[in-house]
């Protein structure tokens, strides 16, 4: 069974790069409307995840040797958490920075950190995953993408979906199947990295509810790969991408999706209250209300990460702040609807589109990384029901 | 020592808390020290803070202890910082009634009461004290004002503390509920299998795990103190936390009685003791819906430009530096 998690400060060499992140931001951040920045880790600026290079904010946890930031997990937690709250548009480097450039660390060779590394440290590499199929979604090792060993490499045919910034990335890292048949489950799999402008590769933006393409259907059709696509193990693939997904899982934007929404409706009541002498007691109730749920989430968030500092794989641990965090993001929009919904208030439009955005897109946030019963599955076995 | 403490506390309240006379789990309590867990060691205490002593409370949680113990020892603590003696016996934190009466912790009568009056508090002794039986309800007896006058307090944190240590008593009953209905869930057979086995079922322990979890960080958080509380307890913290404890105890009990069926409705199965020990914990030193709207005050009035630097300023886990 898992036992409870223990409260976990940000170490003070951590907390101190906030301001300089703050400062950052205030300089680079290009000036968007509130439901651009409501997109945040959808948003992709390219120019500003140079900018972000350039500063050194980049591949924090990372060695130095390999152009990284020498850091641990919760200096990029810090980081993480003004990037989001401000809605910077980090959709670029996104990925790269929070679990591919770490895979590539921990299972690559030599010579693939050399080569990928430093690329994503100055954003010159960006990544994405290639998890879901058209017929594998919460059924990971039902994956049917297959490489076959060739004379030099590998040939890759099959298809990928629902994959976030594959028109702008330069690789994928992709969990395919190597050996065996789909009956063999977790056997046979391995995570190889693709050069997404390899021939027979073809890319197909979908776009979402809201009217944006952050992500695409990848298909490869006999795709050529040198030997060393391989990541790791011939055969490890499920193990390896079970422990990058304890890193998916239990950041600050699993708890932060509708922060820009929640802080423009706090900005516009403290307006209102100036010019109409108070919030309603429903509106002081509720933002109350979920201020105290964001304090008890982060310091769960905080606490997962310690345990990804010490070097252990919290899966159970992630999946559960991931549910209650996706739980409360969701909630916000709902939430603030019927407040926002009375005859006579002059709601500013930037909050109402806000409003919109969100709405739209909650659904979303309990489906990508693994959706709520996937997730409560996992919670159940780790508390030895199944 | 948390890990010491806290097997102790487990200890002694396994041996004493079914006891039927209070009498013995109350000297037994005294005799361990608990009672002046707070009270700093110049004044004769054991000198600990909120956030160790709090495995005592959660193990009075975790053990349904019917003895107002918390409330006790943050009228001790309270005591002591006001230079009065504290008396032998057990002290509850009065809630007003109205003008002249107060509600008093479920349970046993205390022996004496911390009772507010505008902006001070009075010791006063409740032998004599005369119930308003038509007021009283499980939750809580009301009394009237007893005669006489005490040594006088400041009231100010007295609200805050007595929320406290009913977080703190939440989530160690809340965390025995989780494992008793594991348990019945694993054993209970329907269908030629476990009820564990149903993913419907599933799901709903996996809800009230992550409550629990939360509860558990919510009573952590609550107990950073080094403010100007009782006991160092810093009001927004416990307030957040009384909130976040509360909402999660209505779906704990709820889900804890569906899973337990028809058993877990008798008087027999313990379920009962610990669900309506949440449910009295959330009718005390302010509920849900009071706690937000005075937490919602705090962040339109404050100086954080959002919801962010409001809690990494004054709900973080841990407090900030003051040091420049
Ligand atoms: C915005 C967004 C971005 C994404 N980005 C990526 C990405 O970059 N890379 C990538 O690989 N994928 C990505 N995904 C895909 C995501 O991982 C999948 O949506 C997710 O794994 C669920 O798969 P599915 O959508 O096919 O739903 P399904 O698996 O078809 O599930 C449908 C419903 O059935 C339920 N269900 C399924 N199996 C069970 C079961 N055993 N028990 C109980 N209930 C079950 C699910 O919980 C869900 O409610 C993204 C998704 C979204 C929405």
């Amino acid at each position: 069974m898992i036992g409870a998690l223990s409260l976990a400060t940000i170490p003070a060499e951590d907390e101190a790069l906030r301001p300089a992140i703050r400062r950052f931001l205030d300089e680079a951040m290009p000036s968007l409307p509130p439901e651009q920045r409501a997109r945040s880790w959808m948003g992709f600026d390219a120019g500003f995840s140079r900018a972000m290079a350039a500063a050194g904010w980049l591949g924090l946890t990372l060695p130095k040797e390999y152009g990284g930031g020498g850091r641990g997990p919760f200096a990029r937690y810090v980081v993480v958490e003004e990037l989001l709250a401000a809605g910077a548009p980090v959709a670029a480097h996104w990925i790269a920075d929070r679990q591919s450039g770490p895979l590539i660390h921990r299972f690559g060779t030599e010579a693939q950190r050399r080569f990928y590394l430093p690329r994503i440290c100055r954003a010159e590499a960006f990544f994405c995953i290639g998890m879901s199929e058209p017929n594998t979604g919460s059924d990971l090792a039902s994956v049917t993408t297959r490489a076959v060993r060739e004379e030099g490499g590998w040939r890759l045919n099959g298809a990928k979906i629902w994959t976030t910034n594959a028109q702008h990335a330069h690789y994928m890292i992709a969990l395919v199947r190597t050996s065996g048949t789909p009956q063999d489950r977790h056997k046979g799999l391995s995570q190889l990295i693709i050069d997404l402008h390899a021939p027979g590769v073809r890319i197909h933006p979908i776009r979402d509810l809201a009217g944006d393409a952050h992500f695409a259907e990848v298909v490869f059709e006999d795709v050529r790969l040198p030997d060393d696509a391989l990541i790791g193990e011939e055969g490890s693939g499920w193990a390896q991408v079970n422990a990058e997904l304890a890193f998916e899982r239990s950041g600050p934007e699993r708890v932060l999706s509708s922060a820009v929404l929640l802080d423009e409706w706090l900005r516009w009541l403290r307006g209102a209250v100036e010019a109409e002498g108070a919030a309603t007691e429903a509106e002081t109730a509720l933002l109350g209300r979920l201020v105290a749920h964001l304090a008890v989430l982060r310091a769960m968030s905080v606490s997962v990460t310690g345990h990804l500092a010490q070097g252990e794989s919290p899966v159970v641990e992630a999946a559960l702040v991931k549910d209650l965090g996706t739980e409360f993001e969701q909630s916000i929009p709902a939430l603030l609807t019927p407040l926002l919904a009375q005859p006579g208030r002059a709601v500013p439009g930037g909050l109402m589109r806000t409003l919109a955005y969100t709405a739209a897109m909650a659904p979303s946030f309990s489906l990508r990384g693994g959706t709520r019963e996937i997730l409560r599955g996992m919670i159940a076995r780790g508390m030895g029901l199944r | 020592m948390d890990d010491l403490l806290a097997r102790s506390a487990e200890e002694l309240f396994a041996r004493h808390a079914d006891a039927s006379q209070p009498a013995v789990l109350l000297e037994a309590v005294e005799e361990a020290g608990f009672l002046d867990a707070l009270v700093p060691e110049a004044a004769g205490g054991i000198g600990l803070g909120p956030a160790e002593a709090l495995p005592i409370l959660l193990a009075a949680g975790r053990f349904a202890v019917r003895l107002p113990l918390g409330e006790t020892m943050l009228a001790r603590a309270a005591l002591a910082a006001a230079g009065v003696a504290p008396p032998p016996g057990l002290i509850g934190l009065a809630e007003p009634w109205g003008t002249d009466a107060a509600r008093l912790p479920p349970g046993p009568c205390p022996d004496w009461a911390l009772w507010p009056e505008g902006e001070a508090a009075m010791l006063l002794p409740l032998a004599e004290a005369m119930p308003l039986t038509e007021a009283s309800a499980p939750g809580g007896a009301v009394l009237r004002r007893p005669g006489g006058e005490g040594p006088r307090l400041p009231a100010a944190g007295l609200l805050v503390a007595g929320a406290w240590q009913e977080v703190a008593v939440m989530a160690g009953a809340m965390e025995r509920i989780l494992e008793d209905t594991l348990r019945h869930a694993r054993d209970r057979q329907q269908f030629g299998r476990p009820v564990a086995a149903f993913q419907a079922v599933q799901q709903q322990l996996s809800v009230l795990t992550e409550d629990v979890f939360a509860t558990r960080m919510a009573a952590q958080l609550a107990s950073v103190a080094g403010s100007d509380g009782v006991a160092g307890l810093d009001a927004r913290r416990v307030a957040a936390a009384k909130l976040r404890a509360g909402e999660a105890a209505c779906r704990v009990a709820g889900i804890a009685h569906a899973v337990q069926g028809a058993m877990g409705i008798t008087e027999e199965v313990a379920l009962h003791r610990f669900t309506g020990r949440l449910q009295a914990a959330r009718l005390r030193f302010g509920g849900e819906a009071y706690w937000a709207e005075w937490l919602g005050r705090q962040v339109l009035a404050d100086d954080a430009p959002d919801t962010l630097g409001f809690v990494r300023a004054h709900l973080g886990p841990a407090l900030p530096e003051t040091s420049p």
